[in-house]
């Protein structure tokens, strides 16, 4: 039997309606967003498996799950190595601090050490491109600049199990190829992956196994093409 | 957990006790050193970009602030005291610490709701940032004693370095009200206009415009005051101006103190309870 990675066992997670004044105005239940039902399931260590779903369907609050983001209202979630989580290239940037220094905020903030940044200095820099302008101040930087050096500060990042939350499709179409590529060598690296992409044909391609979630409930687990069949059987279905 | 001996698997988010959670907080600090030091770097750096004059505000705001209460007041009372500038210009640089401590804690889960839904680590460190770079300003600003030891011929002593202690004093106060309120701003944002409103009421409740020993020609006003946990830090940042160890009651150097470390315990404790449930809120 090999190792398991990732163990979520039963896990509910509702978020809190806002308590607000227009709340009288509409006669909706002033119940919680059940965003997370009863999910369960496991990641072996080296497997790479992936979640599809359509929007709001609870993929990203589950990855934020086993992040340690959010807590599960009910059952429990376990893991064996160092977690992190992919999302939302740039956390943190700010306007007035230089690309440098915005490097080394994003990458102490994604836990990243010291001396580690130190190092990585000079790779961040020939990975995204931006030579000169590092030592300007981020908010002259074009929306491609920033992602470039956000990708290239969480491309340094080493964990045992990695959560990739769509962050791929940035910039021009050759940073955009560049990017794909670093991201796989990460998945490569890192051993344990799970990923939320709407891009099917990179889930069939690097996917192990795939989860079809709906409606916060994991509707069929397994073959990377029989679950995208699932997903398309039920978006049929809708209409 | 139980029953999984030999196995690597650990639960995510398991924390230790609440009760230890003063403790754990300061191993925290220390662990999370190097995202501290660039949190704060963006906080104090943020605060004056594009501004001619940059650091130089905060020595100029609590300087303006204090003519103007100056003036104020010599209209309305005719103040004697030749000190009278200086008690105000300290009661608002040590004021204005322990306000913006409180306020910039109870916000600073709400302020970062973009970076803690991306990734985690403990959300205290929010928190503890936002009190470092303003206790950096305060520093920053109470250089302006300098001139004024000067300008009033004060000799320069070992005491003065109680001032400094006084503006950490002023922090530690307003530290623990603080945490114990960020999780609740998250759910309700009417803490934080609340918490707005009691830091210009304070104002007036603190020897701000006034001092301690004014209190105390009053007779009976000091025995109310005494139990105001921002006399202390106040009297002791005047009385380390003028160079002398403070002569402020005993038994209110320790409602003081005791207010901090109790609210301290209290509101980190409570503040690592509900964090988790909190951040679903944002």
């Amino acid at each position: 039997m090999s190792e398991q990675s990732i163990v979520v066992e039963d896990v509910s997670l509702s978020f809190p309606k806002k308590k607000s004044i227009l709340q009288i105005f509409k006669k909706t239940d002033s119940s919680n967003f059940l965003a997370l039902n009863s999910v369960s399931f496991s990641v072996k260590k080296g497997e790479v498996l992936g979640i599809i779903g359509r929007n709001g369907c609870g993929k990203s609050t589950l990855l934020r799950v086993i992040a340690g983001i959010f807590s599960p209202d009910t059952g429990q979630c376990r893991s064996a190595g160092k977690i992190s989580l992919l999302a939302g290239l740039g956390t943190g940037f700010t306007g007035h601090l230089t690309g440098r220094e915005n490097a080394f905020l994003y990458g102490s903030i994604l836990g990243h050490e010291q001396s580690l940044m130190k190092e990585l200095m000079k790779e961040i820099i020939s990975f995204s491109e931006l030579e000169a302008f590092i030592d300007e101040p981020l908010r002259t930087y074009s929306a491609g600049m920033k992602a470039r050096l956000g990708l290239a500060v969480a491309s340094a990042l080493n964990p045992e199990i990695l959560l990739i939350d769509e962050v791929l499709g940035v910039g021009d179409p050759v940073f955009k190829e560049k990017s794909k590529k670093k991201i796989l060598d990460m998945v490569a690296e890192a051993g344990t992956v799970v990923i939320v992409s709407h891009s099917f044909d990179l889930m069939t391609s690097i996917c192990d196994r795939v989860i079809h979630m709906n409606g916060g409930e994991i509707k069929f687990t397994g073959d990377p093409k029989e679950a995208i069949a699932s997903y398309y059987a039920l978006e049929q279905g809708r209409k | 957990m139980e029953g999984n001996e030999g196995h690597r698997l650990r639960e995510i988010g398991a924390k230790d006790s609440f009760l230890f959670a003063p403790i754990s907080s300061l191993s925290i600090l220390y662990s999370h050193r190097f995202l501290i030091q660039n949190l704060l770097k963006r906080e104090t750096k943020g605060r004056y970009t594009n501004s001619f004059l940059g650091y130089s505000w905060t020595v100029l705001e609590p300087a303006l602030l204090s003519a103007v209460y100056y003036f104020l007041f010599i209209m309305l009372a005719d103040n004697p005291d030749r000190y009278y500038p200086a008690w105000v210009i300290i009661g608002v640089i040590v004021w204005t610490c322990f306000g913006k401590c409180l306020q910039s804690t109870v916000t600073s889960l709400t302020r970062n709701a973009s970076t803690i839904h991306l990734v985690y680590f403990p959300r205290i460190i929010f928190s503890y940032s936002s009190i470092g770079s303003t206790i950096w300003t305060t520093m920053m600003s109470s250089l302006v004693l300098l001139p004024l030891l000067l300008a009033y011929n004060v000799q320069i002593s070992w005491q003065l370095l109680l001032v400094p202690l006084a503006i950490f004093l002023a922090a530690f106060n307003a530290v623990g009200l603080g945490l114990l309120l960020a999780p609740a701003n998250c759910i309700n944002r009417d803490i934080e206009h609340l918490i707005r409103f009691i830091v210009r009421a304070g104002f007036f409740v603190s020897p701000v415009m006034w001092t301690w020993d004014m209190a105390v020609e009053r007779g009976w006003a000091a025995d109310v005051i005494v139990w105001n946990p921002m006399v202390f830090p106040i009297t002791l940042a005047r009385d380390g101006f003028m160079g002398h160890v403070t002569e402020f009651p005993v038994h209110g150097v320790m409602i003081s103190i005791a207010w901090g470390l109790l609210m301290w315990i209290i509101g980190s404790a409570l503040f690592s309870k509900f964090e988790h449930s909190a951040v679903k809120y944002l």
